[in-house]
């Protein structure tokens, strides 16, 4: 039975009130949570919801050569854009065909920017062509999630071509991008070899972001925030190289003229700027700028004249005879020999019961005559006069066994061998001074990249002082505005004067002077200085070497020749290298050196008129 | 003077009522505010504006003549209710409209009004007594009758309301609480069959209980629990039948966020909206999920991400003080009615306010399913915001005559 007290009854007016009072707790409960205890959470859902940063990337810094000739430039390059979320499966069929791509490697791009972020752009294709963009941009409206950025790719406005120190740049690896920082995103460009490399950092720039409202549909209303919170990007940092883009060309045609394999490397012998560099075979770093096919980047990589590698850096063979200053240079600062010391040369040399011979028959030489000459058994008998571990000490001073330091990438530390190699090679007390010999004329397990030989002979060249070689001379700082200097350092050697002018002396006579090596190298009104070499090889033809710098008095470029398998350094290399001397002094003066009246030898004439005309 | 008006009129509902209508207009406003939208909130001003006329007219309306023409006003609303599922428009796949004469209308919100006075007055007449099973189906019946024709729009989310917030003036007017455990019961318990066997005999469990303890005699309350199972089970057996697809649309209406992308999407944003305004939100017109809309229809349904984004906590709680104010000053003019009639219109009122709070805010901010149903006072509608302030003006009226029987 129901009364009628029961209606309103004072428990259920409290009753009432305590169900709305739990309904106003339980919905209070909830507004806590969401807007204080997840705010964060959801406050960012909701930016990521209705701004988007559109990235602004930088323009790579450019590379200019000591001249301020434009080496490296920069060219625009069509990105296409895709944001996952928005993208509509639908239209896959279009863009497939617009970009020639396959609907299987599109999704997988797709699902790979999903990773990075649904709401934000990532690049879907990189450098398609202009006709490719204007067919994308016609049928734009239809793809809902695609858009295109304009980005820069390198382009190469020179004759010379120079790869292996330039460098280049290729997108970002999945290993590379696990380890880089930050700042990269999957379809990034990153230096990846010469220059482009080691300079990344600064010839990258910064990359901007302008923030910007879109609606539930993505599309863009307008600036968020009126643009108050956008980033300008940072343009890349120019580099100013110590090379001359002229020279290097024309170094480089010489090679490819001769069909040389091999490396040339010169060098400003007062500063260790590298002036050329050359390596061949070669390619041309254009078609690594913007999108490289995957066949193109695995013949590159697998052609057996292995143009990616780098000779000029990383070739380690025996200086042969230009390696004989070192010994000189040991055997003059210990006081073993002096100027006036001679020692007989018969024609080859006997430690216990093996004999080296040498070319010629010399007589009495002393030390100038020794480097003049090329003579063997002078060396020979000057090693044990001097000591292994002397020579070991000298060769290290002259930079050997050890990196350089260029700033152009990879490079070989060689091999200097000392008693401690030995003892760890062969086993102490199981090697004897036997093994040696060869090396007092750079001979045997000596190795030695032609960079590291020019920065000996410049050393040499400039009377003592061990130079970091270094591509870039200065950096256009666009932040500061201001161009600076990068600093290297020099090492004085501390061997004396006295010791200096003899082995520059007997190098100048091996240009100069008849009965020196290198006549070939002579460059007609310039005094030139240097050494000849020829690498023993067991495997094949000798590889030619030869070393030098001019002018004798006051030299301004020094230069490593290293030809593989071309035979001897007097008749392969020297002449390349006078070549080269000449190209660089006479344009450089910019005035008549006083010489005789027949100028340059017709030979360089005509090779240099005939390689401008075909670089 | 004060203390005389205070005395007579109802201070408390009507100014929590303007503030509500107030910060309705704020947020239609905001919600609409881009290009070409002004027409929508000029249209809810002149609701609004209309509301106020209503509220007035019913503020001063006779009692007993409400009472008397409480049943032949429902007759009429189910009359309405008929026509508009034959000649109505179809608004979002339901035939809820009624239009003439370039205005239109939703007669299911003003069947709320007459459905209410209508009980209200049947449960008041001194003859009835809950008790008797003769008036009990006539209660039912009264509610049942016009579910049903809302249900055939189809428009479940007013005929889930419209069950719900006649509980409470059931309840009020001396329901026993058996009779109210046993229509609770098997709701609870066929929801709980759709989450699994678990929460089956949770819920089983659960409306034994209630039934146990709120049992008059055991074989009454043992048919309760037999069809209390029954309909669980059938339940299960029958969601354990659909095919995949229908399940999961039924995952999806229990748990939107199943489906971040489609049926939970606007849950989904509307959180984030109402999160991302944090403590004391973004600033008016500065809702980035608002403003871009990222929440479509957010003017009615979704309404109340306008305060908890713009102004945050501050604004969110402002909105839930101003609701609970209301509904505390309902249940105390109830309380305080010597007229019957009115005291059951009121927590009939109250009710109607309560379930559309609850289900509103808490489908916001994604605590209960998605049922679209508006806010009273903030939701973008002539017909309920005209109907919600009528409703308020009852209230007034309720709290002047308090004293008459």
């Amino acid at each position: 039975m129901i009364h009628d007290e029961q209606f309103g009854t004072p428990q259920r007016r409290n009753a009432l009130m305590g169900a709305i009072l739990v309904i106003f707790a339980v919905l209070m409960v909830r507004l806590y949570q969401l807007q204080l205890l997840y705010h964060g959470e959801l406050d960012k859902k909701s930016e990521e919801n209705s701004i988007r940063a559109l990235i602004k990337e930088p323009i790579r810094g450019y590379i200019y050569d000591r001249t301020g000739k434009l080496v490296v430039d920069v060219g625009p390059s069509y990105t296409v854009m895709i944001v996952p979320e928005e993208f509509d499966k639908r239209t896959m069929p279009l863009l497939s065909s617009l970009l020639d791509m396959e609907p299987r490697a599109i999704d997988e791009r797709i699902s790979r920017a999903r990773a990075y972020s649904p709401y934000l752009p990532s690049r879907l294709k990189r450098d398609i062509g202009f006709e490719s963009l204007a067919a994308l941009e016609e049928h734009l409206p239809l793809l809902s999630g695609i858009s295109y950025q304009v980005e820069s790719k390198r382009s190469y406005p020179t004759n010379a071509l120079a790869p292996h120190l330039l460098g280049y740049s290729r997108e970002i690896s999945d290993a590379q991008l696990s380890h880089v920082g930050e700042y990269y995103r999957q379809g990034d460009v990153i230096g990846t070899a010469g220059l482009e490399a080691r300079y990344e950092p600064a010839l990258r720039g910064e990359r901007g972001f302008e923030y910007v409202s879109v609606n539930s549909r993505g599309q863009i209303i307008g600036s968020f925030e009126e643009g108050m919170r956008d980033v300008v990007s940072k343009e890349g940092f120019d580099l100013i190289l110590g090379m001359d883009v002229e020279l290097q060309a024309f170094a480089e045609s010489l090679m490819t003229v001769n069909r040389y394999s091999g490396a040339m490397v010169a060098m400003d012998p007062s500063n260790g700027a590298i002036l050329a560099m050359v390596s061949k075979p070669d390619f041309d770093p254009s078609i690594l700028s913007g999108v490289t096919p995957s066949e193109l980047w695995a013949r590159l990589n697998t052609d057996a004249q292995k143009p990616l590698f780098n000779r000029a850096a990383l070739t380690r063979y025996p200086p042969g005879s230009t390696f004989k200053m070192v010994l000189a240079a040991a055997a003059l600062e210990g006081g073993i020999i002096n100027e006036k010391t001679r020692i007989n040369c018969t024609g080859g040399f006997r430690f216990g019961n093996r004999v080296w011979k040498d070319l010629h028959v010399h007589g009495s030489t002393n030390v100038v005559e020794a480097i003049q000459r090329s003579c063997n058994v002078f060396f020979y008998q000057l090693m044990f006069k001097v000591g292994f571990d002397t020579w070991t000490e000298y060769g290290r001073k002259f930079g050997f066994g050890k990196p350089t330091g260029i700033d152009t990438g990879e490079e070989t530390t060689g091999l200097l061998p000392s008693a401690q190699y030995y003892d760890t090679r062969y086993g102490k007390g199981k090697w004897t001074l036997g093994y040696t010999v060869s090396l007092a004329i750079g001979q045997g397990e000596l190795g030695v990249s032609p960079l590291q030989m020019v920065r000996y002979v410049a050393a040499l060249a400039n009377g003592g002082t061990m130079l970091r070689p270094h591509a870039v001379m200065f950096v256009n700082n666009k932040s500061t505005g201001k161009i600076e200097e990068v600093e290297h350092e020099k090492t004085p050697l501390g061997i004396s004067a006295k010791t200096m002018e003899l082995i520059r002396e007997g190098m100048r006579r091996v240009v100069q002077e008849p009965g020196g090596t290198a006549s070939l190298a002579r460059v007609k009104g310039i005094e030139s200085a240097g050494k000849t070499g020829t690498s023993e090889n067991p495997h094949g033809d000798d590889h030619a070497w030869y070393v030098g710098f001019a002018p004798f008095e006051h030299p301004t470029i020094a230069i490593a020749v290293m030809l593989e398998n071309s035979g001897y350094g007097g008749s392969k290399a020297a002449p390349l290298a006078g070549m080269v001397v000449e190209k660089y002094l006479y344009r450089q003066l910019r005035r008549p050196i006083p010489r005789p009246a027949a100028p340059k030898p017709d030979s360089v004439a005509t090779l240099t008129e005939s390689l401008r005309g075909n670089p | 003077m004060i203390e005389y008006l205070k005395e007579y009129f109802d201070f408390k509902a009507f100014f929590l009522c303007l503030a509500l209508v107030g910060m309705g207009l704020i947020s239609v406003y905001s919600a609409t505010y881009d290009a070409g939208a002004a027409a929508t909130f000029d249209r809810q001003l002149i609701w609004a504006g209309g509301g106020f006329v209503f509220l007035l007219v019913m503020a001063f309306f006779p009692i007993k003549t409400l009472q008397r023409i409480a049943f032949p006003t429902y007759i009429l609303m189910l009359g309405m209710l008929l026509v508009v599922l034959v000649v109505g428009k179809t608004t979002s796949g339901s035939k809820s409209w009624f239009g003439f004469a370039g205005l239109g209308g939703q007669p299911s919100e003003f069947a709320k009004v007459a459905t209410i006075l209508a009980l209200a007055a049947f449960l008041s007449r001194t003859t009835t007594s809950l008790s008797n099973v003769r008036h009990l189906v006539i209660a039912a019946g009264i509610v049942l009758i016009p579910i049903a024709l809302i249900l055939a729009q189809p428009d479940l989310g007013t005929a889930v309301v419209f069950f719900i917030m006649l509980l409470p003036i059931l309840y009020w007017a001396g329901a026993p609480n058996f009779i109210l455990a046993a229509i609770f019961a098997p709701i609870i318990v066929a929801a709980g069959a759709l989450f699994g066997t678990f929460a089956l005999l949770f819920t089983l469990t659960l409306a034994g209980t209630m039934l146990y303890w709120t049992r008059e005699n055991r074989f009454a309350a043992a048919v309760a629990f037999g069809v209390t199972l029954a309909i669980g089970l059938s339940v299960q057996t029958v969601y354990d039948r659909m095919p995949a697809y229908q399940q999961k649309r039924i995952a999806t209406f229990l748990n939107p966020e199943l489906d971040p992308r489609g049926a939970g999407y606007n849950v989904v944003q509307s959180k984030v909206a109402i999160g991302s305004g944090g403590v004391f939100g973004k600033g008016y017109l500065q809702g980035t999920q608002t403003q871009l809309n990222f929440i479509p229809e957010q003017w009615t349904d979704f309404i109340f991400c306008v305060p908890g984004e713009e102004f945050g906590f501050a604004g969110g709680s402002l909105v839930l003080l101003c609701f609970t104010g209301l509904l505390l000053h309902g249940v105390h003019v109830a309380n305080l009615s010597k007229n019957k009639f009115a005291s059951a219109a009121a927590i009939g009122i109250i009710g109607v306010f309560a379930t559309h709070m609850l289900i509103n805010i808490g489908m916001s901010m994604g605590i209960l399913p998605v049922i679209g149903i508006p806010l009273p006072f903030l939701s973008y509608g002539g017909s309920a915001l005209i109907a919600n302030m009528a409703m308020v003006g009852l209230l007034m009226n309720f709290y002047s005559n308090r004293k008459d029987r």
